[in-house]
């Protein structure tokens, strides 16, 4: 649904620029492809990466992992598993629902959905190739920060 | 031999993933045909998310100008500019990584590191869709304090980083990385071709062949070193400073 808006956006973005000058979307392609050759080799690379490891670690695992009884334990034990992996909201969710009936607490649910979005150590190659290190390696632990302030801050007002 | 390794170098993690998967598929099929069946998922997502997102950032990079962005999204647009940036991120679509070339297009032109920041999380986080989706499996009071805890704290996160890394900095690291020269006529045709010789080498040619062989980098030129600094976008924000 989303892709499709994204779409349309792009064309009807594209269709203007060719209507105003044909030279500037020249110039835009060229863009387009040089992002294209550096990026999606790196993106396929980790894609399959990440495709691996979630193959070698099932969901049973992960729900074993978040299963601990120290709250404060099990929040860095989820927001590390959320920052190591990439998963699929589609699949995220579910499993989010089923560990908080079986017992998990709150804040670290909110701990690893808040990591798993926006804390990506498998796409770390990637935002060093578009901000360079220093400014990946500042965000991710900040971000990382971040979803623990949020995770605790969660589980005050929910718990 | 060199050649080999430099495109060793450039696709480490496409040579690592083939060779785990090479591994993988000796010693446990299932797990390999599993493993490509979830990556098949992954790409199939990022062939359509992708193409799109690389059109419009380049488009804004040769269409919209320098000053717009710096305005919305630049050092002085204030708590609006931050606001803008979450929406910008909240309105997206695609995974974070389609984020970054996108966010790298309006640093270019001028947006803050703060907002590119908030933008970059945001993307992340902040998804109308997903907002409905979190809140069918994990009900709507969980959804919604997530998200009301989640956008102040993604504005102090670009607070925060506006201390941490300067825009210069960022800008340094991505131009010496940024493109990568497939023959000594590529690295010709970005030289001023004077052959002035104060780089040490004959002429323009000698030095582009010294630069694929890596004795030195291209920006080593000191004609190009003399252009750099008298660039005009770069030279306000260090005045800022």
């Amino acid at each position: 649904m989303s892709t499709v808006i994204l779409i349309i956006i792009a064309s009807g973005f594209f269709g203007f620029s060719i209507f105003k000058s044909k030279e500037k979307t020249k110039e835009s392609l060229k863009i387009s492809k040089n992002l294209l050759a550096t990026t999606f080799v790196e993106i396929i690379g980790v894609m399959a990466l990440v495709g691996w490891v979630l193959a070698i670690i099932p969901p049973s695992l992960i729900k074993q992992w978040l299963g601990n009884s120290n709250q404060f334990v099990s929040i860095l034990f989820a927001a590390t598993i959320g920052t190591v992996t990439i998963i699929p909201a589609f699949i995220a969710f579910p499993l989010s629902q089923t560990l908080l009936q079986s017992g998990a607490c709150i804040a670290a649910i909110a701990a690893f959905i808040t990591t798993l979005t926006m804390v990506g150590f498998a796409t770390m190659p990637i935002e060093m190739r578009f901000f360079g290190k220093k400014f990946t390696l500042h965000r991710l632990w900040l971000s990382f920060l971040a979803a623990i302030v949020i995770a605790l801050l969660m589980g005050v007002i929910l718990g | 031999m060199k050649k080999l390794k430099t495109i060793m170098k450039n696709n480490k993690l496409i040579f690592l993933s083939v060779l785990l998967y090479a591994i993988t598929f000796f010693v446990a099929p299932q797990v390999f045909f599993k493993s490509v069946e979830m990556t098949k998922g992954f790409l199939i997502q990022m062939v359509e998310i992708m193409p799109p997102i690389f059109i419009i950032s380049s488009l804004i990079m040769v269409w919209i100008p320098v000053g717009v962005i710096t305005k919305a999204f630049g050092k002085d647009s204030g708590f609006k500019g931050k606001l803008l940036s979450v929406l910008v991120g909240g309105f997206s679509a695609g995974p974070v990584y389609a984020a970054f070339p996108v966010a790298q297009a309006l640093f270019y032109k001028g947006a803050s590191v703060a907002n590119t920041v908030i933008i970059i999380s945001s993307w992340a986080v902040i998804k109308i869709v997903m907002f409905m989706v979190e809140s069918n499996f994990l009900g709507i009071t969980f959804a919604s304090t997530r998200y009301a805890l989640t956008i102040p704290i993604i504005i102090i996160m670009g607070y925060v980083m506006e201390k941490l890394v300067s825009r210069e900095e960022v800008l340094k690291e991505i131009s010496n990385t940024k493109v990568v020269y497939k023959s000594d006529k590529d690295v010709l045709r970005e030289l001023p071709n004077m052959n002035c010789g104060a780089c040490g080498y004959k002429s323009c040619k000698d030095f582009a062949q010294g630069v694929m062989r890596g004795e030195v980098v291209i920006d080593d030129c000191v004609i190009r070193q003399r252009a750099k600094k008298t660039q005009p976008t770069l030279k306000e924000d260090y005045q800022e400073k």
